[in-house]
């Protein structure tokens, strides 16, 4: 006598079940998603979708696709070589001294003394001023009529007479720059002394015990820890510094003569004061691909380091 | 009815809360106002109490953009459909906005408005000098005259203020020569500087027009390069500060107080902070100096009131704008915020009998003086005034291009504007 079998109780087992378990991570992430798609994706694939158009919020009736127009308007812009020119002095003067201060503090701050807490919270206070009120400050403390440092340069022999940087093209750059370090700073001391922390302190001992000096062991021991710290801070400072165009409208508005402006001031210009919508978007596209491509070259640094 | 107290009681709380309903529905009207401080705020909101106490059934929301910024806000809002009913409208976005068609027509109720009549000329063709229609009501007038630092001159061994084009130079060269980083002329070579550029170009070729009948810019006529070249010599032989370069209003302003350099030309509102800040004997203000034929053209600039076209409460909006227009508001607005004023015969006001004031009636009332328009009916005329003017004429002073080019580039930019505009009035 055959035994009778009963079809398999569909409620109970899933009829693709390889599907299912693939499909099912997929919808538990499904708001997320949904949420990154639409306050990130979305909105710059729009951005993106307007460096191919023409869009000048002064001519509204001629507006329509133009294909590359703009990045060919770009290619033959000097004020954008310009902007590109100092938006790498901008980033590298900045970022090379905010590392270096930073990292200094960094050690500093990790050696034991009495009221380390209080020091550490007032490090951080530069961080905590909004970049317009840094910008302001730091421009009237440039300014010979209210502010200090035009008499301070002129008596340390940077400048001849008491006058305001930010009016000369050679100098005005370094305003915002000073300005930028002052505000940066506490971002690489606070990341590099939470990873400095971390460091097992049994390995100085041993470096130590084996007669390794302060330079020794911060090469061989601090370094090495440090390392892939430091390439995720100096990638994620480097693309902030270079989009960072507050200070710079702040203290100088690109003046004087373009002598300080940067990609994103410049952006910033061609949209709002300009009113180019599109142009705009070609150089911020530009600018994204430029970041996106030196994100990778340092991902990859650091992916090398941590093996 | 088993209750007919309670009915009528019901009936009557029911009236009640349907009449103050009806006496809450009130008319809100949006202001927003564009060239502020806390003070400018504080006397306009004084202004608006003022008529609110007259028209209990209007709510006014006032909207301060901070000047920096309120050309792009005030954008922003009309492209997301949030349009004021009162706008305080400066000229140079007047063009932008009314060859837009978006500024209500002022003609019929300036008909019969009580204040037209005693409006004077000029007030009526600069309300009107977006295509012939009037868009907006001024509030009164900057115009240009040379402030002058009394001290400063006797010290260079000078005892008048310059007539002349020639004389201006030849002064600030003498008081440069005093040394101790003092100048002769604060330049304003940052925002705004596009005033002074136009005054003396048109100083020097002897003519106020900005373009020929085909809408070509006469900036490259000899005389007005020779303009451009006096305002750039001037800086380049020190007679300007070196960082004039990048001034803007505030720092010429502070300059001239504190006595860093001599020479100002500006409107009447700098005279506010100037004479808080000197000895009233210290300085003085006297008309424009005269080109090589014998007439200067000192810029004239004017702000006002508009409504947009898209305002749902016209009427209301109007009914605002004919109270601040009105003589005796109109006058006391004017003295604070350092204008001329736009009713006729408003000099014989005690306030601007001052002797400072004297410059700039002397220039309204004699024919030597003609005021310059700034071709602010363009579109492009923001961008123009605030980005190509600054950062190419800051180029030119410090030596990184040539008069010319500069002048050349910028004829290109106002032709081009000037030719789209006469295309869009036929």
């Amino acid at each position: 006598m055959m035994l009778e079998v009963s079809p398999p109780d569909t409620a109970a087992a899933p009829r693709f079940p390889r599907l299912r378990a693939l499909l099912e991570p997929w919808v538990y992430l499904s708001p997320t998603l949904v949420l990154i798609a639409l306050f990130i994706f979305v909105p710059m694939a729009i951005g993106i979708s307007y460096a191919f158009q023409n869009i000048q919020l002064l001519n509204p009736s001629d507006t329509g696709w133009v294909g590359l127009d703009n990045f060919r308007t770009l290619f033959d812009d000097r004020h954008f070589y310009a902007a590109l020119r100092h938006t790498f002095n901008w980033t590298l003067t900045s970022l090379v001294l905010q590392f270096a201060l930073g990292l200094g503090l960094a050690l500093l701050l990790n050696r034991e003394f009495a009221g380390r807490g209080w020091v550490q919270a007032l490090v951080f206070l530069p961080w905590a001023v909004p970049a317009f009120l840094s910008g302001l400050t730091w421009a009237w403390l440039l300014n010979p009529v209210i502010g200090v440092l035009p008499y301070w340069l002129t008596d340390l022999h940077i400048i001849s007479e008491p006058y305001n940087i930010l009016s000369d093209p050679q100098l005005a750059l370094y305003g915002p720059v000073v300005a930028n370090v002052w505000f940066g700073i506490p971002f690489f001391a606070i990341t590099l002394l939470a990873a400095l922390q971390s460091i097992p302190k049994d390995l100085y001992e041993a470096a130590a015990m084996d007669g390794a000096s302060g330079w020794q062991q911060f090469r061989k021991v601090t370094l090495p820890f440090l390392a892939p710290m430091i390439a995720i801070t100096v990638m994620l400072r480097t693309i902030w510094i270079a989009n960072f165009a507050d200070l710079i409208v702040v203290m100088t508005d690109g003046g004087p003569a373009n002598s300080t402006s940067i990609l994103s001031s410049f952006i910033f210009t061609t949209a709002y004061r300009k009113l180019d919508f599109g142009y705009a978007s070609a150089m911020a596209v530009f600018l994204l691909v430029l970041m996106t491509l030196y994100a990778l070259v340092l991902l990859r640094i650091r992916h090398q380091l941590l093996k | 009815m088993r209750h007919p107290k309670r009915h009528v009681l019901s009936l009557l709380t029911l009236s009640i809360s349907l009449f103050s309903c009806a006496s809450f529905a009130a008319t809100k009207l949006t202001l927003v106002e564009v060239i502020t401080s806390p003070a400018r705020t504080e006397m306009l909101q004084k202004m608006l109490t003022a008529y609110k106490a007259q028209h209990p059934d209007v709510e006014i929301e006032v909207v301060s953009l901070p000047w920096g910024q309120a050309f792009e806000k005030l954008g922003t809002m009309i492209q997301s459909g949030q349009y004021p009913d009162v706008v305080e409208m400066p000229d140079t976005w007047q063009g932008l906005y009314a060859s837009n068609g978006m500024l209500a027509d002022l003609e019929p109720r300036l008909k019969s408005w009580s204040g037209t009549p005693d409006l004077t000329d000029k007030t009526l063709t600069m309300a009107r000098s977006s295509g012939g229609t009037a868009t907006m009501i001024p509030y009164g007038f900057y115009l240009r005259a040379m402030f002058w630092n009394k001290k400063l001159f006797q010290q260079a061994g000078l005892t008048a203020p310059p007539k002349t084009m020639d004389e201006f130079m030849a002064d600030a060269k003498k008081i440069s020569a005093l040394g101790n980083g003092i100048s002769g002329y604060c330049m304003r070579g940052g925002v705004g500087g596009t005033n002074a550029w136009m005054m003396f170009m048109a100083a020097m070729n002897g003519s106020p027009e900005f373009f020929d009948k085909e809408g070509n810019s006469t900036l490259t006529q000899p005389g007005a390069i020779k303009g451009a070249q006096f305002l750039v010599d001037m800086y380049q032989k020190g007679y300007a500060p070196k960082d004039s370069v990048n001034w803007g209003f505030n720092e010429i302003v502070s300059s001239f107080y504190s006595g860093k350099c001599a020479m100002l030309d500006q409107d009447p509102d700098a005279l506010i902070a100037i004479k808080n800040s000197m000895n009233p004997d210290d300085f003085s203000v006297a008309p424009m100096p005269l080109g090589p034929n014998g007439k200067a053209y000192p810029t004239i600039g004017y702000t006002g009131w508009s409504m947009f076209k898209q305002s749902k409460n016209q009427d209301q909006g109007w009914d605002l704008i004919s109270f601040l227009s009105n003589k005796e508001n109109n006058l006391t607005w004017s003295k604070f915020v350092g204008t001329l004023p736009i009713y006729k015969g408003a000099e014989q006001d005690a306030y601007y009998h001052a002797p400072q004031f004297a410059g700039w009636f002397a220039e309204l009332n004699s024919p030597d003086y003609i005021p310059l328009t700034m071709p602010t009916h363009f579109k492009g005329w923001g961008y123009f005034n605030s980005v190509i003017v600054k950062d190419s004429s800051q180029e030119t002073l410090l030596g990184q291009n040539d008069t010319e080019s500069m002048v050349k580039d910028w004829a290109k930019y106002l032709t081009k504007e000037q030719k789209a505009w006469l295309a869009a009035q036929k």
